[in-house]
């Protein structure tokens, strides 16, 4: 009985060692390789284009384990917090944890074979436009940070960006507090990870958020002009800070309204004409 | 002089008998709606008692009415500009749900569906606004079952001029009384909430004087259910509008009397119009309390004097309208024989609903020559040797008047703003009918003495004649004398009708757009 079952797991185990094989040396897992590369890693990482946001990934397969890249791509975090000290090192060189990746296996794997085959050269962020190389134009810092506030709907919907993200500049209200603050994103960044990241999202919960609602690349262009522009200014911008006084200011006017209302209401009728009558009756419950 | 007619009605309160028929007619035709069950736009209660809703006539608590100024000019209480917008977020005086009552029906489906268990199923009460069971804490007509306890009766706004003594005869054991006090709204001449209502959603017919809420114009102020101290005006909480007695208009433009008064099984309800002089309503209004009830009675005016009629027919009055007015009973009550009062005049609406005053519990007649009667009474009974007297209390003729069981003072705080000797009229008046029609019908009155107590009221024998027909003998359209509303003359004012001429009597069948 042993030894059928083990006949049949090996079999199986060849089977799909081989296939994988086979599917690893096909030129569409290729493709789909470098597609997913694009647009999963691209924003951060080169192929012997040199460190962006995130190292450089040539010839990883050498450096790492694949066992080791699989676990690693899947949740980085997870694996410095298990004490790999591989992960740690990277996470002490570039000071945040790459992002938790919705891929699977095949796909790691289809992408480890496109790093291999060299990957096309060149730097990462395929995708991404040319770096703006003036100074951005003041139209499309304007445009930007009214797309960045929602005051200018993306064309295809798209939420906008200070519902989830907040800049320190005196010209935009404040934004949300779910994810990264981006006031110097572009100075970390640069504007290839910039646009790339904005024009194809790797992170699991904004590239659901843009789901069908990319961003053109005017649109892109623009934010990422608006973002250059808030790293520029960082140093003169002076937000205000209420701290306490919001809560104290509001708790006083709180105050201050219920004896208005208090006031107002000073007659208000309290309790029904037969209320003693009503507080002898016998209840039920 | 500013001519108008005015459907107005009388109530004879010693002929009601506090069935409730009319309340029920009224809540099955009008308010058997979701946000109306607690409105009873037809209510009865029982006097002294305080009420639906519970001690409406307290206007310290519901602020309804006009009050007067040291200037002599009128201003509502409670309600108009001012007052209204200082309240605009929330008016203080509105009665809440407890003091009506919070409506309820019975879960009678649980005692058919309840499934097999140890206890017999009951019905509970469930509130007809929240669904949930709830302890039953009052109802439209809770003085019904509990007038004379002290929370109730006792209770009565209408007894605070008395002393503790004169409140405390009315609770004696033997003596205690009571009478029905049914109530729709009163058609007010001046009323409060037409005056009060920011949204100018309330309005008086040109026509006939009903006063109306226009659903669509309403826009929930509630300003209405304050201003109208005899709380008549309700808020219908599901639309989010107010809702009033509509006097059965549909009826009444149709001929037929409003269904309270149609279903009254004791038949104390009468309806006519009567012509008044609209100019006259600001400064009778404003009069002193103590000239109230004359004030308004000299309002309605004379259908036959040719003057009036002139005038009337000046101010576009139909003629079919002169004739119901000279054929109204409810001037006749009112006017001709002076027997009926409005309720509360002191709030100063000039209520168009009249009441003939109960004469109160008649006593068999209980003399020293009635041997085996007398022998069941207490000792201490009085007795007398006259044996035609109703009262068993005095000697006197009128001695029984101001000795009634209801202190003159407790009727006049409901009906005369406090004057004693106008309640004394009406009620003498009654007493002086009934004497005159025991002497004509039983004969144990002395005929010297009829005529004397007609004499007194100053009523002729004809006059006493008519009055007895009208209070017990009175067919359908003697009590109910209704103008015909001429509705065709107003469709030809809003639009041209010519164009049916001609054009109708032939043509195909088709199905109504309402479908068959």
């Amino acid at each position: 009985m042993n030894k059928t079952i083990t006949l049949w797991t090996r079999l199986l185990l060849t089977a799909s060692v081989l296939l994988s094989a086979i599917g690893m040396a096909s030129p569409a897992a290729a493709a789909s390789g470098e597609e997913t590369f694009k647009k999963k890693c691209g924003a951060c990482h080169s192929i012997g284009g040199g460190k962006l946001t995130g190292p450089d990934l040539k010839g990883v397969t050498e450096r790492r384990t694949e066992a080791w890249i699989l676990q690693f791509v899947k949740s980085p975090q997870k694996m410095a917090d298990s004490g790999d000290a591989a992960a740690k090192a990277l996470l002490a060189e570039f000071g945040f944890p790459m992002p938790d990746q919705d891929v699977t296996d095949a796909d790691i794997k289809a992408i480890l074979a496109y790093i291999a085959g060299g990957g096309g050269g060149g730097g990462g962020g395929a995708a991404a436009p040319a770096a703006p190389a003036a100074p951005p134009s003041a139209a499309d810092i304007e445009l930007g940070a009214k797309l960045f506030q929602g005051l200018v709907r993306f064309e295809k919907s798209g939420p906008a960006c200070n519902s989830c993200h907040h800049v320190k500049n005196d010209a935009v209200i404040g934004g949300g507090v779910l994810a990264r603050e981006l006031t110097t994103v572009f100075t970390r960044m640069g504007a290839p990870g910039t646009s790339a990241i904005i024009g194809q999202p790797p992170f699991p919960v904004m590239e659901a958020a843009y789901k069908g609602r990319d961003l053109s690349p005017a649109e892109v262009k623009a934010l990422v002009a608006f973002l250059q522009d808030v790293a520029a200014k960082e140093a003169m911008q002076t937000p205000v800070d209420y701290g306490n006084n919001l809560l104290i200011g509001g708790t006083g006017l709180f105050l201050v309204l219920a004896c208005l209302y208090g006031l107002i209401w000073r007659r208000r009728k309290q309790l029904p004409v037969n209320h003693a009558v009503f507080e002898r009756q016998v209840k039920s419950q | 002089m500013d001519i108008r007619a005015q459907i107005s009605m009388v109530f004879h309160l010693d002929k009601c008998i506090g069935c409730h028929t009319c309340s029920i007619a009224c809540k099955n035709i009008w308010t058997d709606r979701k946000g109306v069950e607690y409105q009873w736009w037809n209510n009865v209660e029982t006097k002294p008692g305080t009420g639906y809703p519970s001690k409406w006539e307290n206007q310290d608590i519901y602020k309804g009415g006009w009050e007067r100024n040291q200037d002599g000019t009128i201003q509502l209480r409670g309600a108009g500009k001012g007052k209204g917008l200082g309240n605009i977020f929330h008016n203080p005086y509105l009665p809440t749900i407890e003091d009506y009552y919070e409506p309820f029906t019975y879960n009678y489906l649980n005692l058919i569906e309840a499934p097999p268990g140890d206890d017999q199923p009951t019905a509970r009460p469930v509130s007809m606004i929240t669904g949930e069971p709830i302890d039953v804490k009052m109802g439209p007509n809770w003085d019904d079952d509990l007038s004379g306890t002290p929370d109730y009766a006792r209770n009565d706004p209408n007894m605070a001029g008395l002393s503790p003594a004169e409140r405390q005869a009315m609770f004696e054991l033997e003596r205690l009384a009571f009478f029905y006090l049914p109530r729709i709204c009163n058609h007010c001449l001046n009323p409060g909430c037409v005056a009060s209502c920011p949204s100018g959603a309330i309005y008086k017919r040109g026509e006939d004087g009903i006063v109306l809420i226009n659903q669509k114009v309403c826009r929930a102020w509630r300003m209405c259910v304050t201003a109208c101290p005899y709380k008549k005006s309700y808020y219908n909480w599901h639309t989010g509008k107010s809702e009033k007695c509509i006097l059965c208009y549909p009826r009444l433009e149709a001929g037929y009397a409003p269904a309270c008064m149609h279903s009254c099984v004791g038949r104390i309800r009468y309806l006519g119009v009567m012509l008044y002089d609209a100019d006259q309503i600001e400064k009778t209004a404003a009069v002193p309390d103590s000239e109230l009830v004359n004030a308004q009675l000299s309002m309605i005016l004379d259908p036959f004097d040719p003057e009036v009629i002139q005038a009337a027919k000046a101010n576009g009055i139909a003629d079919s309208t002169i004739k119901a007015a000279q054929n109204s009973p409810t001037y006749k009550f009112v006017k001709t024989w002076g027997m009926a009062l409005p309720l509360h005049p002191e709030f100063r609406t000039l209520p168009m609903l009249f009441y003939v005053p109960p004469l109160l519990p008649v006593m068999a007649s209980v003399t020293e020559t009635d041997g085996a009667q007398k022998a069941k009474l207490n000792p201490i009974a009085k007795t007398w040797t006259d044996n035609w007297l109703y009262d068993t209390s005095t000697e006197e003729l009128w001695g029984t008047v101001e000795q009634a069981r209801f202190p003159l003072k407790y009727m006049a705080a409901m009906f005369t703003a406090g004057d004693e000797k106008a309640m004394a009229e009406r009620i003498k008046k009654l007493m002086a009918i009934r004497i005159y029609r025991r002497w004509k019908t039983v004969g144990d009155v002395d005929e010297a003495k009829a005529r004397k107590v007609l004499a007194d009221v100053n009523l002729t024998e004809l006059q006493a004649e008519d009055v007895y027909y009208l209070t017990s003998l009175a067919k359908f359209n003697d009590r109910f004398v209704i103008p015909p509303a001429h509705r065709e003359q107003a469709h030809e004012m809003l639009e041209f009708v010519g164009d049916r001429r001609g054009s109708t009597g032939f043509g195909f069948r088709e199905t109504p757009a309402r479908g068959m």
